[in-house]
């Protein structure tokens, strides 16, 4: 845990602050997904914080998660992992013995903190067995789509290429969707999310294709199948990612190709959305103005005070893809259809 | 002459009922059902009381036998064959206690008896396999039988009551007149079943023919197995009066839907344990469930079991067998009675809670909510919403006949909801604006789909495949007792079947739903003393055909009418497709996830 050294020293001078936290961690690994990155922060929190017994530490992190929740603006992905990892502390503690609670609180913490620890590394370790389940679909002379910035598709598609055995032995082929938004809030003109990927590929000997958005549904005709990442995955079997990918499921839909999502299972997360609209975060996607509306905007200063509610950039807004478009889910627990996600939710949560 | 019998056997068949009611509102006061079930079906002081005045409904019709007072339970019997049937029924009254249990099915044989010669009022319901038996004898040897008819044949059951009708030759000689036609009714008709109801009638019509033309819709003449009871009569003795009572409830609809005919049946079989004690020689653990079982099959024959009332019975049972054997039988009943109300408890009482809590999030502000007939837990949610401040609208989809969507919506606008009712044959129209669909559930089977009140599956699919719109979620809430683990393909080969007679829109759509009928007061002097029975839906039909005159439905002669079947079918299935998403106290699920829950919340 080289993180949690890093930041100790930090967090013992003043309040522990677990967004900061978070924040931190995200940015020091690139590798690290959000749910990951939220429970190694809930255990840094625990870690420094001086609770006495298991109600007091159970209500610590249910507050802060709280608190986390509310101060980043697309908490899905993130409350797949603190969820998850609350209900693990608890299970934890009902089980009975030593740990349970009526043994030693002491070690119950001790106990708690290494097993968050040791769900963090499982957590990481669920790439590579994502790649294991995955390999098989992706097979010689197959054209691969897919589409945004995803780690876990990254992974996948890199392993299947070093399995050919270098350069010469290119057997598959992947059309890219790079998004028209950059990804770089602070650099418009930047690369699209995804050139790393695309370069990645390329120098093992993947031949890659690059194209817009808008020639998806042309494109589609030359692909066998579209295999995407997800930043969470719902109770039916939907999933939520980055914006577009709705639209390549309805596309592969029609066209018949199969629509292949990769994504460990600690992003299932306990949302049951209904449609594009019944996310619970706020983005406009759909911003409608008039010509007195600009003027107005533009003569206003923008209004950075904290009150205002967290809005999520353009880029970084997400859509849902129902479950009826997705062929399978390609997890570190298995390959799973859609509707056998709530069941792996159901043995989490009972 | 025929509407004279009907008015009559109806007016007995009443007489009948209300007694038995009487009888058991003294003995047993029944859950909340009860009380107010008391009220409606006119108090009549005594049972002989309530007998007149059924029988005065028709007093020019019913020529000497409608005087009988003793007639209780086997009327019909008398007031065929007349001159004989005097003696008879002294002797019936005589009895009356005593028989009374045996019931109507004595009747049939009691009119044998006279016109033959004294083959006597054996009365007793009849189960079927027994009238069979019974009849052959008959036929070998009916006079020297006569008096061990009496007593042996009350156990031949109602059912049977066509063939031995045919079998009888005394019979025949009546049929010539309208006694002839009253006779065979009789038998059939005394036990006031309801399904029997009809069957008489057509035969009646074409006397001769007993067979007549088969009213069954073929396609689900599977599920025409058994008509619903109509009385208490041939319930096995074992049956507590509350069980009696709740069973002709639930026949009626006075108890109605899944949730809330869990609950009563929990509370009813609560009684029954209270009153239970142990026979010598067994213990409580083994006992009590064959004891129980009585009771289930009682509440069965009144109306097909409900998933949820399978549920909670299995549960029930698994905890009776869990008892310890050398438990003293008070503490043991104490905790049968504990785990009753706790089950109520969590499983419905608090899983409603929960579910609305939920189902509420998913209601917004502008939201149209599109419903189909009167579900519980929607109308919970839909209270909680607007108490929660959200503005929305609710369109109210109902069905005939048994029009539940009626209260709902009147529960609705009183809370000051903005409420659209229209029947189903609006679904098109009224799906127009809807953005979310919410649907109770009479059960959800393993392969995901719905089993709903029929018409359910409409309105989903409607919802569904709304052309030119955005496809507008459809929300089951659904408590996970009523999850089973059966597999449902179609509509048809699971499925319940009511009584064809309802469709027949003879009465006020009023008498159906037990709503006060404005109209009611206008309607003829008959009205008053049937009153009371028109608080319940099913009775009602029956005299509405007959009695009531003026603008007889077309339909009301359906039996007679060649060719032509009425289908009332109680239930249909909703594919899984077209269900969104099912609310559940463990949280929100996709209808595939149904098994999975359902094993989890029955093993644990």
């Amino acid at each position: 845990m080289a993180t949690t050294t890093e930041s100790t020293p930090a967090a013992g001078a003043k309040p522990f602050d677990i967004v900061a936290t978070y924040n931190e961690l995200l940015r020091s690994d690139p590798d690290l997904t959000m749910p990951i990155a939220a429970i190694e922060a809930l255990v840094l929190l625990l870690t420094h914080s001086p609770s006495s017994t298991i109600s007091e530490t159970l209500d610590l992190l249910a507050q802060s998660t709280a608190h986390l929740k509310k101060a980043i603006p697309n908490p899905i992905g993130l409350s797949a992992g603190t969820d998850l990892f609350q209900r693990y502390l608890i299970t934890t503690l009902q089980r009975p013995g030593q740990l349970g609670p009526a043994g030693d609180f002491k070690a119950i913490r001790t106990h708690l903190l290494s097993n968050g620890r040791l769900f963090i590394r499982r957590a990481k370790e669920s790439r590579e067995k994502i790649v294991a389940f995955g390999r098989g679909f992706i097979r010689d002379g197959c054209t691969v789509l897919t589409n945004g910035g995803s780690r876990a598709v990254a992974s996948l598609l890199q392993k299947a290429a070093d399995e050919e055995g270098g350069p010469s032995a290119v057997r598959f082929r992947v059309i890219y969707v790079l998004s028209s938004i950059s990804m770089n809030i602070e650099e418009p003109s930047g690369e699209p999310e995804g050139m790393e990927t695309v370069r990645a590929l390329r120098a093992k000997g993947v031949p890659v294709s690059t194209i817009p958005e808008s020639a998806v549904a042309y494109a589609l005709g030359k692909a066998d199948m579209v295999i995407v990442g997800a930043e969470g995955v719902v109770e039916n079997g939907g999933i939520v990612s980055r914006m577009g990918t709705y639209q390549i499921g309805l596309l592969a839909k029609a066209i018949g190709k199969p629509f292949y999502c990769v994504a460990e299972s600690h992003k299932f997360v306990r949302l049951y959305p209904l449609g594009q609209y019944d996310l619970p975060i706020e983005q406009h996607v759909i911003d409608f103005k008039s010509e007195e509306d600009i003027t107005e905007q533009s003569e206003q200063p923008v209004d950075t005070s904290a009150d205002r509610p967290i809005e999520l950039p353009l880029c970084d807004s997400v859509d849902f893809t129902p479950p009826h478009l997705i062929s399978a889910l390609i997890t570190d627990s298995g390959v799973l259809t859609p509707s056998a996600v709530s069941e792996e939710l159901i043995k989490i949560w009972f | 002459m025929k509407q004279h019998q009907r008015r009559r056997r109806l007016g007995l068949r009443r007489s009948v009922g209300r007694l038995w009611h009487h009888f058991f509102f003294r003995e047993s006061t029944l859950s909340p059902h009860h009380a107010t079930q008391g009220p409606a079906r006119r108090p009549s002081t005594t049972a002989i009381e309530s007998i007149k005045m059924a029988d005065s409904v028709d007093p020019a019709l019913t020529s000497p036998s409608t005087t009988a007072p003793s007639q209780a339970s086997p009327n019909p019997v008398a007031e065929n064959s007349p001159s004989q049937s005097l003696p008879i029924r002294d002797s019936k009254s005589a009895k009356q206690p005593a028989q009374s249990e045996k019931g109507t099915s004595k009747p049939k044989d009691a009119p044998a008896a006279s016109s033959t010669g004294g083959d006597g009022a054996s009365d007793k319901p009849l189960t079927p396999a027994q009238l069979k038996a019974k009849a052959k004898a008959e036929k070998a040897a009916r006079r020297a039988k006569e008096k061990a008819d009496r007593d042996g044949g009350a156990v031949a059951a109602g059912g049977s009551a066509p063939d031995a009708g045919q079998s009888r030759p005394p019979n025949t000689p009546k049929k010539d007149a309208a006694s002839g036609g009253a006779s065979q009714k009789g038998p059939k008709g005394a036990p006031p079943r309801r399904g029997s109801g009809p069957v008489t009638q057509a035969s009646t019509a074409v006397e001769p023919k007993k067979k007549k033309e088969d009213k069954s819709v073929s396609v689900f003449s599977h599920l025409y197995g058994q008509q619903r009871r109509t009385t208490v009569n041939g319930a096995a003795k074992e049956v507590h009066p509350a069980v009696l009572a709740l069973g002709l409830q639930l026949r009626d609809y006075v108890v109605c839907g899944s949730s809330a005919r869990c609950v009563a049946t929990l509370l009813a079989f609560k009684r029954v344990i209270e009153s239970y004690t142990t026979p010598l020689g067994t213990s409580l653990a083994r006992h009590l469930t064959t004891h129980l079982s009585h009771q289930i099959s009682y509440l069965s024959t009144c109306r097909p079991l409900a998933v949820s009332q399978g549920n909670a019975i299995r549960a029930l049972k698994l905890a009776i067998a869990g008892i310890d054997p050398s438990t003293p039988e008070s503490s043991a009943k104490a905790t049968l009675c504990d785990f009753i109300d706790n089950f109520i408890r969590e499983k419905i009482t608090v899983a409603d809670q929960v579910i609305a809590g939920s189902a509420v999030e998913k209601i917004e502000n502008g939201d149209v909510i599109v419903t189909f007939a009167g579900s519980n837990i929607v109308k919970q949610t839909l209270l909680q919403a607007h108490k929660e401040g959200k503005r929305f609208r609710v369109s109210i989809i109902d069905s005939r006949p048994l029009f539940e969507g009626k209260s709902l919506a009147r529960v609705l606008a009183n809370a000051g909801l903005d409420v659209q009712y229209s029947l189903v044959h609006a679904i098109s129209h009224a799906i127009k604006d809807a953005t979310k669909v919410f649907l109770g559930a009479h059960g959800m089977t393993s392969n995901g789909r719905l089993y709903s009140r029929v018409g359910t599956a409409l309105v989903a699919m409607s919802a569904k495949e709304r052309a030119g719109g955005v496809e507008v979620p459809v929300i089951v809430c659904c408590e996970t007792i009523k999850f089973s683990d059966r597999v449902a393909l179609d509509s048809i080969v699971v499925n319940e079947i009511a009584d064809a007679d309802e469709l027949v829109p003879a009465n006020p759509p009023q008498q159906v739903t037990g709503l006060p009928d404005p109209a009611a007061f206008t309607a003829p002097p008959v009205e008053p003393k049937k009153g009371g029975k028109g608080a319940s839906a099913a009775p009602t039909q029956d005299s509405s055909a007959s009695a009531r005159t003026p603008s007889p439905s077309p339909l009301a002669n359906w039996k007679d009418t060649p060719h032509l079947q009425l289908l009332n079918i109680m239930y249909d299935v909703t594919p899984a497709e077209y269900v969104d998403m099912v609310i559940t106290e463990m949280g929100s699920l996709p209808p595939s996830a149904v098994p999975i829950v359902h094993r989890m919340s029955t093993n644990i």
